[in-house]
């Protein structure tokens, strides 16, 4: 019940926040990037190269996590880097944050993970550990990655499993695939495979083409896909959405059809929008950013003061105008796009939730008064 | 107000031959100067007209007729000479050539036995000679008959006379009293009314060997009604455009409405008081003309308004015919330029093609990307425009109906 009204409060931030230019909503994805070190030198990747020696501290990443259990906000923390695993520090910032009760992952490689690290994984407080995993194949995976990844990825997610089922409790274990040219024939059979390894959640997302310059997605580009490849895509696409309907496992945050229409170039604003208050990165040298341009430092302000400032307006003017949509699952709150969405998805899920009548009635009058006082916002405001 | 289209000069009444249906040479006038008639040519002009006709009498008598055609050619008219080509010899044919005449109409009444019985004896050869010194000087010559009883036989020879002395057209015009003093006269020329429909197979005859030798003549429904009215009947036309555009204007400057209305002496003006610029636009004409037009006239069968018979053969009918053909030449020309030019540049665009499709991959595929693109940015710049205050606190009171609804219903 409450949650309902949480979830409701929060996706009204975010529609407001879009329409008024102002940020009420906090950020629903934070990613804290340590470092950029990496085990591997991945060909889709380039962060490694840039902010070379760069490194968050441990007080500050604290700090953050601090600050953002204040907001109250239902928030997500991912820690991601480079590979977060080389920092020594990082089950020191796991146990602060999930002291804290807050949301946290970590995305990995799987090349660290041994079976004494898994134990410590599954034993601290995230609630989601991701591993990386680029095909259903050696000879895929290790191209692009490094030789030897597959066979690592998948011993981490086997030793993973097993403390898991050792522990009987502990973070979901989940794989992050990549669409690209070299996997796309291989996508559905990745669901085989991550199933009987003990993996809870698939999830696919297309191709960066390079970090450095999102909005290369010119066809010729490295990993991006061809005329050819996109039917293959439209038929895994079909394979990959049935199997979803049934048995779940595979988590899509949106259309999978918008892949190869995405891949086509041909996806619409209508189809795919950026919220720009839906996420945040910091850098490993602490600057803060939402999509491109950087807003202020986290090492001599606070993170909320970083969204307040006009710099951050800016930025987010610039992602507003922004022509290409990624597709990254990271960037949107569809959820939020449209206030009668919002609307019409509360009242099903209390319908559906069959409350008292008493508990419906405060709830649905509380909604009420959130919206009145939106409406005055609104009033105020100058759009 | 229709315009002025040609004017009638009978410049004298003087001639050189005493025909039996023309009584004008009696009738001694005194005549204006050369520069009087050239007055009336200038003023001609400026009223927008498009001929002047030489009449008489016999215009060559006087000695200044190539002056006055010089004089309307110079005022970009067209002048025509009313002959019946006894002075005509090739000194005179000479001078009219010089003199740029546009074209000279010779009287021929039929046979040579018709036409000295009616004209006097001699005349035919001579006029045959006129007719041959035109053609020497290339001068168009057209030939001109007044039919009545007298020779209505001959009509098909004056086809092939007029053929055979390079004439252009044959213009007939039935026998009319005007041209008489004692109107007792008339029933000599009349035909008998049983001889109609053999007058009418004349005039078919005299049609279809008009048509075999390629001579022009009159429209056919205007000669078609030659036989009636010779055989006395009145006609009156429906609408006689005779009363708009042409103007005959006598020796003496006499001006009137019409040939006919003339012989009643219905006078509009006289050139020597005022001159033709003002006496065609004076009220006093005007109000004769549409005094003719509610009161209707006596009825002719006259040539001067032939045109009124057969619209395919009016003026503007056979100039705007005449332009359309010389546009469709026009247009073939242009039209084989065009495709000439065309073969060359498609033969330029699929060797660039060829090229192009060898080293950037199908140019189908490539337009379509493009304009798929443009077609995306339009929706998405049309996306881009974000919901307006008045609308967000729309959506928001129609949120509050549903949650509102939501409360009522436990």
């Amino acid at each position: 019940m409450e949650n309902f009204l949480k979830k409701f409060t929060q996706n009204l931030a975010y529609y407001f926040s879009e329409h008024l230019n102002k940020p009420i909503a906090k950020p629903l994805w934070i990613y804290i990037s340590l470092s950029h070190k990496c085990t591997y030198r991945c060909q889709m990747c380039g962060v490694v190269n840039i902010l070379e020696g760069y490194e968050l501290s441990s007080d500050t990443v604290k700090r953050i996590l601090d600050e953002i259990a204040s907001w109250k906000w239902d928030s997500t923390i991912v820690i991601t880097g480079g590979e977060p695993f080389l920092r020594e520090d990082i089950f020191d910032i796991i146990d602060h944050g999930s002291s804290l009760g807050l949301k946290l992952e970590v995305v990995s490689n799987g090349s660290l993970i041994t079976p004494a690290l898994s134990k410590k994984i599954i034993a601290s407080g995230l609630k989601n550990i991701a591993i990386s995993l680029d095909g259903s194949r050696k000879e895929s995976h290790d191209l692009v990655r490094a030789k030897g990844a597959f066979e690592k990825a998948l011993d981490a997610i086997k030793n993973l499993a097993a403390s898991k089922r050792a522990l009987k409790s502990g973070p979901q274990i989940s794989v992050w695939t990549t669409i690209m040219k070299e996997n796309v024939n291989e996508l559905f059979e990745m669901i085989p495979l991550v199933k009987n390894l003990g993996v809870e959640c698939l999830v696919y997302h297309p191709v960066v083409v390079a970090q450095e310059d999102m909005q290369n997605t010119s066809s010729e580009a490295r990993f991006w896909l061809n005329n050819n490849d996109l039917e293959v895509l439209k038929k895994q696409v079909a394979k990959i959405s049935s199997y979803e309907k049934h048995y779940g496992l595979v988590a899509f945050l949106h259309d999978p059809y918008m892949w190869v229409k995405h891949f086509k170039q041909e996806l619409t604003k209508k189809e795919w929008k950026c919220n720009p208050f839906v996420f945040i990165n910091v850098g490993p040298d602490g600057n803060v950013r939402s999509c491109g341009a950087a807003f202020g430092n986290i090492i001599d302000s606070s993170l909320g003061d970083c969204l307040k400032s006009s710099q951050a307006d800016k930025a987010r003017k610039i992602m507003k105008g922004c022509r290409k949509p990624c597709l990254q699952t990271c960037w949107a709150n569809p959820e939020a796009d449209s206030l009668p969405d919002i609307i019409d998805t509360f009242i099903r899920d209390l319908r559906r939730d069959k409350p008292g009548a008493k508990e419906k009635n405060e709830v649905l009058t509380a909604a009420l008064a959130k919206l009145t006082e939106y409406e005055e916002l609104v009033k105020e405001c100058e759009i | 107000m229709r315009n002025l289209k040609e004017v009638i000069l009978s410049i004298t009444n003087r001639c050189n031959l005493r025909c039996r249906m023309c009584d004008i040479p009696f009738g001694k006038v005194s005549e204006l100067s050369t520069d009087q008639w050239k007055g009336v040519i200038h003023d001609a002009s400026r009223l927008g007209a498009e001929t002047i006709v030489f009449s008489g009498g016999e215009p060559l008598i006087r000695e200044d007729i190539f002056d006055l055609v010089r004089f309307a050619r110079k005022n970009n008219m067209n002048a025509c000479i009313t002959s019946n080509g006894l002075l005509l010899d090739e000194e005179k044919a000479a001078k009219l050539k010089e003199s740029a005449v546009s074209v000279v109409n010779i009287s021929i009444e039929g046979v040579k036995e018709t036409h000295d019985s009616l004209r006097g004896s001699g005349s035919f050869d001579k006029a045959l000679a006129a007719l041959d010194n035109l053609k020497k000087y290339k001068i168009e010559s057209t030939v001109a008959s007044t039919v009545s009883k007298y020779n209505y036989a001959d009509l098909p020879d004056i086809v092939n006379t007029a053929k055979v002395h390079g004439s252009t057209t044959v213009r007939l015009q039935p026998f009319n009293i005007i041209f008489l003093k004692d109107p007792k006269r008339l029933s000599e020329f009349l035909i008998d009314k049983n001889d109609i429909p053999k007058v009418e197979g004349i005039i078919k005859r005299f049609i279809d060997s008009s048509r075999e030798y390629k001579i022009a003549t009159n429209p056919s429904s205007y000669l078609a009604k030659i036989p009636v009215y010779l055989s006395g009947r009145k006609l009156r036309p429906r609408s006689c455009s005779a009363l708009w555009y042409s103007c005959p204007i006598n020796p003496n400057g006499d001006v009137f409405p019409c040939w006919i209305e003339g012989a009643d002496n219905k006078l509009i003006g006289n050139i020597t008081q005022s001159g033709l610029y003002e006496l065609w636009l004076s009220e006093k004409r005007i109000s004769a003309i549409n005094l003719i037009k509610e009161k209707g006239c006596k009825g002719c069968l006259m040539s001067c308004y032939d045109e009124a018979f057969d619209n395919q053969l009016s003026k503007e009918y056979v100039i705007s015919q005449a332009k359309k053909i010389k546009k469709i030449i026009d247009y073939r020309k242009v039209i084989n330029k065009t495709r000439q030019f065309l073969n060359r540049q498609l033969t330029n665009l699929k060797l660039r093609y060829r090229f192009y499709v060898s080293y950037r991959g199908s140019f189908f595929k490539l337009i379509k990307r493009r304009l798929a693109n443009v077609y995306n940015k339009q929706k998405e710049t049309g996306d881009d425009r974000m919901p307006n205050k008045e609308k967000i606190l729309l959506e928001i009171s129609k949120a509050k109906i549903k949650i509102n609804k939501e409360i009522q219903s436990l």
